[in-house]
């Protein structure tokens, strides 16, 4: 009888949660709530994801760092070669050239709007107010045949081509358990400018107490195919020397005095 | 207890049962991640509302299509991306907020240029994110066309919206409206009359409280036009819009018709207006340098007086007050205060908006009836922008080609036909011109490579042979005794299913012709009502004539010859008829009065002759030429005696339909073409659910099903060709298959196509690419529910059960489409100093029966699929099986040599590691490690770089070469490739031989040395866990 009580009122909580939930600010709260709570993400000072990328028959390997203090690292190892992406020690962002297998840094301009968003660790919505973003709920959407929350991010502005521009992105929270399953941004410059990148999140795993995705998928709106990540495993807080964020002085990358 | 905890359960799940069956047949998640594709053509766009630039921003334009929604460029015009893809599709006005241009836009639906095929809009709309999300605003749900906004620079919460309103019907939605709050409230604060809608709205930035509106009395019909009467004018506020007055200070006063008005942006009291006053002396181009106080009339040119109701845009240069464009036919500017003008440079023809750069005016950009053009040289030139799919087809039909070709006829842009599909995707020089001036049904003929095409009214009606490059025209012709032939401005046209070079045309008469139209026989008396007070076109326009043809009615609008029954044919006509043959022509019964809820008189759009039955039809209604817009569609199954409606209130309201596409298996899934997009059912017309998926609410047309492929191929009025592949998993969808967690749909088997991929995108780089049928395997599944927790894998197995590779899987809930290459995986390529390209090359599958295994959470489901070699290929099976044994054996030497190469690093690292620690050992590890090395420079390369310092290749570089060679080809091995096998394989045993050799020799020494010393040998994977992946 007991089993039978405990039940129902989860059946009805389940039905009346997502009415409840009415503000931006409450869902963002659920989620947080539901993947292990804020206090827990926020102890949170680095991670690691290890993981795959399937790319034309092949699964290369590749790896993810990042730190609380805004740095970052990601690495796909291909033939034995590593390739590195993304590498931030807070300064300079650099990342392999595909040609010469040499470091070479980020333009300026990249430089600046990855330095904006790489200090969202874990997630933008972690302590957004001080961070002086805003959210706002948009309304109810059907995506992945799912009805979510929509919730519009505004964070600091970002430069495209020498002109400031503001940076929206959308996220889409599933009403039945408040965890995000796409999130969707215009790109604003390079051969895709206008189109709107997709990523969907999936295969939700604890990790410590914490749910992270485990399937990453990025692609464009209404465009075929995407890039699929498959987390293998997350190491919270990860023991790492500082030294791999910082761009390689070698032979070939003489110290450059700015 | 436990039985008690049972029960529960099963009343649990019986209730998701019922609750599942009331909404599993309709919603948006019935299609999952199912996906329209579009083709395009963009290469002669379509017809542009409005152009909006940003007050600040150069780089920002916007652009309102007739048909296409809104599209944003961020480049000057050289891309386009839409933005408005949720809503009607035709638009009147896009404007900016003049405080925040990058945050609030503001959309008034409804195209204003009103020419007979115009779509309706349903409503005003606005975002205040930059176009990511649209609110309705409400109170504009009946405006129909909005061609009017201005917003108050100094406090933008005052808006004034100018309705034109209704162009069918009465309407009391006209008139200027105001709103204080954003949008919140509106008042109306200028009505005219029902049928007197509003042109032009101007507001004086430098003194908000001053208005000017345009007001144009005007109406169509399905069968005329008319523009003008005495409630046209100019009105002007001076405080904000409480009071009007009607300036009449020097005006033409009486009769007008459509008027344009313009303020010079650098001088609020100059004001320009175009009057249509059908009078030589008082047609044309007005100026006012007050205000509007008094008016001088400055020009009566053609370009100034043209088609009024299409062209009464006048646009003055943002710093110049004196220069001034106006659209047209060609498009006017003038340099003078409008006292000249001549002709803008050779674009596309008939101009509705221009607009000039904020801050140069030498880039101009112009809005036509094929898409947007660009000026860099104060309009004497013009290119296109090749980036807008706006094409709007009229009428669309496929053939049997592999990839099949779409043919179709466009508003303005003649008939065209091209492939589903190219290399590197559809693009610009993929498509055939096959026909001139306005293009409606182009119809291939069923054995001949032969192509029918036509434009407006069957004025020419051509028979195109594609192989010799010949056309000759075959439109049937009155002969003696014949009344004249009334064709409809869009004639219908049809192929026999039986007889292959039986033509049929449609006038009032239904025509026939047994030799390709070369003579033609006339098979019916006049179908239609012949009702003669329709007739009246050479009358139609108002003050300005306008007998284009596009008015023609009491005509054939559309023909269906059953595919079951020769002597069966369906003819419906604009004014409402519905006629049957069933004996080839000799006797037709009107089955008009049999129609179940259908205005009389309503036009019959199109008729579906049923595969499922001999007297089973069909016929779709719609009757937005006498402003209703219901949507109506009937279902017959005997003969046309009875009829049912096929319609549910979940279709728009307002969405009227133009076409029925039946399956041609599950007579109960039904595609229905509306004005606001299109519409799907699987259980008869019961249920219908709008279809969203990269598919917006456009104008459709057309609908043909490709019986090859299964393709849905929609032509539609604003955004081309859009297609949705393989329809056939919504024949198969059925409320049980919905209540399963996870179900997979039976597929055809696929084909591992061999053609050449050569294209060359040389020049797309800002050019519309239509996007390609996928031709890798579909693998389609249903899940109930979304997939969010836990872990969902896709694997494709041999049919013993062995792993071939993975997939990444849809996890949607609803059907998910997911696709398989035909790859394995790539082998794992000996490590180097650079990259192995052949390493990118993985291996393909034969031909036979392969696994799909699902894991999601603790459960599996599996699933059968076949895979086939290319029916055209030129590859025997002989040839076939040596070519997949000799790639395999190659993989695996690959591989061998990865390993080995491995054994090489590892032993050298432990080898090094001695010569550094322990100077005992440090000779023969030296030995070892230099023999080894100079085995390695002959295996990999260990020096240069990945593009051009790379280093000459060694024996991986030439072994991957030849695995690729041999793995991507098609055909049989060639003998060339057969020699360097044996090179290449004696190379490698040579080097094994080395390598045994050092190791025999300084290896052993080296390994009898870390013996004794306790040293641990190197620690060396087995192959197997090596060549494991992941």
């Amino acid at each position: 009888m007991k089993i039978l009580k405990t039940l129902t009122i989860a059946f009805l909580l389940t039905a009346i949660a997502p009415v409840s939930a009415q503000t931006a600010d409450e869902i963002l709260n659920n989620y947080f709530e539901n993947t292990g709570g804020i206090e827990n993400w926020k102890a949170i000072k680095g991670i690691q994801f290890e993981g795959k990328v399937n790319f034309q028959g092949m699964e290369l390997p590749v790896e993810m760092i990042q730190t609380k203090d805004g740095k970052s690292m990601a690495k796909a190892s291909f033939q034995g070669q590593n390739f590195y992406q993304n590498v931030f020690d807070g300064e300079t962002l650099w990342s392999t050239n595909q040609m010469t297998m040499q470091e070479e840094k980020s333009d300026a301009e990249a430089t600046g709007n990855y330095k904006n968003e790489i200090n969202d660790f874990l997630s933008p919505f972690i302590d957004y107010k001080q961070n002086g973003y805003t959210v706002e709920l948009i309304g109810k959407e059907t995506i992945e045949g799912t009805e979510t929350y929509k919730i519009k991010l505004v964070k600091e502005p970002v430069m495209v081509d020498g002109k400031e521009e503001q940076d929206i992105s959308f996220h889409y929270f599933d009403t039945e358990n408040f965890v995000p399953i796409v999130v969707e941004q215009e790109v604003k410059s390079g051969p895709a400018a206008g189109m709107v990148s997709q990523t969907k999140l999936s295969d939700y795993q604890e990790v410590s107490g914490l749910y992270f995705p485990f399937s990453i998928l990025e692609g464009a709106k209404g465009q075929p195919g995407g890039q699929a990540i498959t987390i293998t495993n997350i190491i919270l807080n990860p023991e790492v020397d500082d030294a791999i964020f910082a761009f390689p002085v070698t032979e070939t990358n003489p110290v450059i005095k700015e | 207890m436990k039985t008690f905890f049972f029960t529960f359960l099963t009343a649990l799940s019986s209730l998701t049962f019922l609750q599942a069956q009331e909404n599993s047949l309709k919603g948006k998640e019935l299609f999952g991640n199912m996906k329209a594709r579009h083709i395009g053509p963009a290469l002669m766009s379509g017809r542009i509302n409005d152009i909006e630039n940003h007050p600040t921003n150069a780089r920002i334009l916007y652009v309102g299509a007739a048909g296409g929604g809104v599209w944003k460029s961020g480049d000057g015009g050289a891309t386009f991306a839409p933005i408005f893809d949720k809503h009607a599709q035709s638009i009147g006005v896009v404007k900016l907020d003049p405080k925040n241009p990058d945050e609030v836009i503001w959309v008034g639906t409804g195209e204003t240029w009103t020419r007979n095929s115009v779509s309706v809009g349903n409503g005003l709309y606005k975002s205040t994110d930059g176009g990511n999300n649209w609110k309705e605003i409400p109170g504009f749900e009946n405006s129909e066309r909005i061609a009017s906004i201005v917003i108050n620079p100094n406090n933008t919460d005052e808006v004034f919206v100018g309705v034109l309103g209704a162009l069918w019907s009465d309407s009391e939605d006209r008139g200027v409206y105001k709103t204080t709050d954003g949008g919140k409230t509106w008042n109306k604060i200028l009505y005219i009359g029902p049928s007197t809608g509003v042109s032009d709205v101007l507001m004086d930035p430098k003194n908000p409280n001053v208005l000017f509106a345009s007001m144009w009395q005007f109406r169509r019909t399905a069968w005329g036009f008319n523009s003008g009467g005495e409630n046209s004018a100019i009105y002007k506020s001076t405080d904000s819009g409480k009071t009007w007055n009607k300036l009449i200070n020097n005006l033409p006063l009486g009769k007008l018709g459509r008027i344009g008005i313009a303020m010079a942006p650098s001088d609020s009291k100059i004001i320009y207006a175009v009057i249509e006053t059908g009078e030589k002396s008082t047609n044309g181009l007005w100026r006012s340098n007050d205000s509007g106080n008094s008016w001088e009339h400055l020009n009566n040119d053609f370009g100034l007086t043209v088609r009024p109701f299409y062209f009464s845009r006048i646009t003055v240069d943002p710093k110049n007050p004196d220069i001034v464009l106006k659209g047209g036919l060609t498009g006017s500017i003038s340099r003078d205060g409008g006292k000249t003008f001549k002709n803008l440079g050779n674009m596309h023809s008939d101009i509705h908006d221009v607009v000039l750069d904020i801050n140069n005016s030498d880039i101009i950009y112009s809005g036509t009836d094929g898409g947007v053009y660009r000026s860099w040289n104060g309009g004497s030139t013009f290119e296109i922008v090749e980036n807008l799919p706006l094409s709007q087809f009229y009428h669309i039909s496929v053939d049997n080609a592999e990839p099949y070709n779409v043919y179709g006829g466009l508003q303005d842009n003649g008939c065209w036909y091209g492939p589903s599909s190219a290399p590197g995707g559809v693009t610009a020089r993929d498509w055939n011109s096959v026909g001139y001036g306005d293009g409606f049904r182009v119809l291939r003929h069923p054995t001949k490579n032969i192509i029918y095409s036509e434009m407006q009214g069957a004025a020419n009606v051509w028979r195109y042979d594609v192989d010799r490059n010949r056309t000759t025209t075959v439109q049937p012709q009155p002969k003696k005794g014949d009344p004249e032939l009334r064709f409809n401005w869009n004639a219908p046209m049809a192929v026999s299913n039986f007889v292959p070079d039986r033509f049929y045309m449609g006038s009032q008469f239904l025509h026939r012709s047994d030799d390709m139209g070369d003579s033609w026989t006339i098979i019916s008396p006049d179908l239609t009502t012949n009702d003669k007070s329709k007739q009246d076109q050479a009358n139609s326009g108002g003050l300005s004539v306008d007998n284009s043809g596009a008015e023609k009615h009491t005509t054939i609008f559309t023909i269906a010859e059953s595919s079951l029954d020769q002597n069966i044919i369906w003819v419906g006509t604009d004014d409402g008829n519905v006629q049957l043959t069933t004996d080839g022509g000799k006797t037709w019964t009107n089955l008009t009065e049999n129609l179940v809820g259908i205005p009389k008189n309503t036009w019959v759009y199109h008729i579906e002759a049923s595969v499922h039955g001999k007297g089973t039809a069909y016929a779709v209604f719609e009757g937005h030429t006498t402003g209703d817009m219901k949507p109506y569609a009937l279902k017959t199954s005997d003969y046309g005696k009875t009829w049912k409606t096929i319609i549910s209130e979940d279709i728009d309201s307002k969405a009227f339909v133009r076409n029925v596409q039946e399956d041609y298996v599950n007579e109960d899934l039904l595609f229905l073409g509306t004005e606001l997009g299109l519409y799907v059912t699987i259980d008869g017309g019961k249920n219908w659910s709008e279809f969203t998926n990269n598919m917006p609410p456009v104008a459709v047309h057309f609908i043909d099903l490709q019986k090859r492929t299964n393709d849905l191929v929609m032509g539609t009025h604003g955004r081309g060709v859009i297609i949705i592949d393989d329809i056939s998993p919504l024949r198969q969808l059925t409320p049980e298959i919905m209540n399963k967690d996870v179900h997979f749909f039976e597929t055809k088997p696929f084909t591992m196509t061999e053609d050449s991929d050569f294209s060359g995108s040389f020049g797309a780089e800002t050019q519309f690419v239509g996007e390609n049928k996928n031709t890798a395997a579909q693998i389609v599944y249903y899940l109930k529910k979304r997939h969010t927790f836990g872990k969902m894998e896709i694997e494709i197995q041999d049919i013993q059960g062995n792993k071939i590779t993975t997939l990444t899987p849809g996890k949607s809930k609803g059907i998910n489409i997911i696709s398989w290459n035909f790859m394995t995986t790539a082998p794992k390529m000996a490590q180097a100093k650079t990259l192995a390209f052949s390493g990118f090359t993985a291996l393909r599958v034969p031909a036979g029966k392969y696994k799909v295994v699902l894991t999601k959470g603790n459960e599996t489901y599996s699933h059968d699929i076949e895979i086939k070699y290319d029916e055209k290929s030129v590859t025997t099976l002989e040839q076939r099986n040596e070519q997949e044994a000799l790639t395999r054996k190659l993989y695996d030497m690959v591989e061998d040599l990865a390993y080995m190469v491995y054994e090489i690093n590892e032993t050298q690292t432990k080898a090094t590691e001695i010569i550094e620690n322990y100077p005992k050992g440090k000779k023969d590890s030296q030995k070892l490690y230099n023999a080894l090395e100079n085995l390695r420079k002959d295996l990999v390369i260990t020096t240069g770089d990945n593009y051009v310092a790379s280093a000459e290749p060694e024996l991986r570089e030439k072994m991957g070469d030849l695995y690729s060679n041999v793995a991507s080809n098609f055909n049989k091995v060639s003998g060339a490739s057969k020699a360097n096998f044996e090179l290449i394989s004696e190379d490698f045993s040579k080097a094994k031989k080395r390598y045994e050799t050092i190791m025999n020799k300084e290896g052993k020494k080296f390994n009898s040395f870390l013996e004794k010393n306790n040293i641990e040998k190197p620690e060396i994977q087995s192959k197997e866990a090596f060549l494991k992946r992941g």
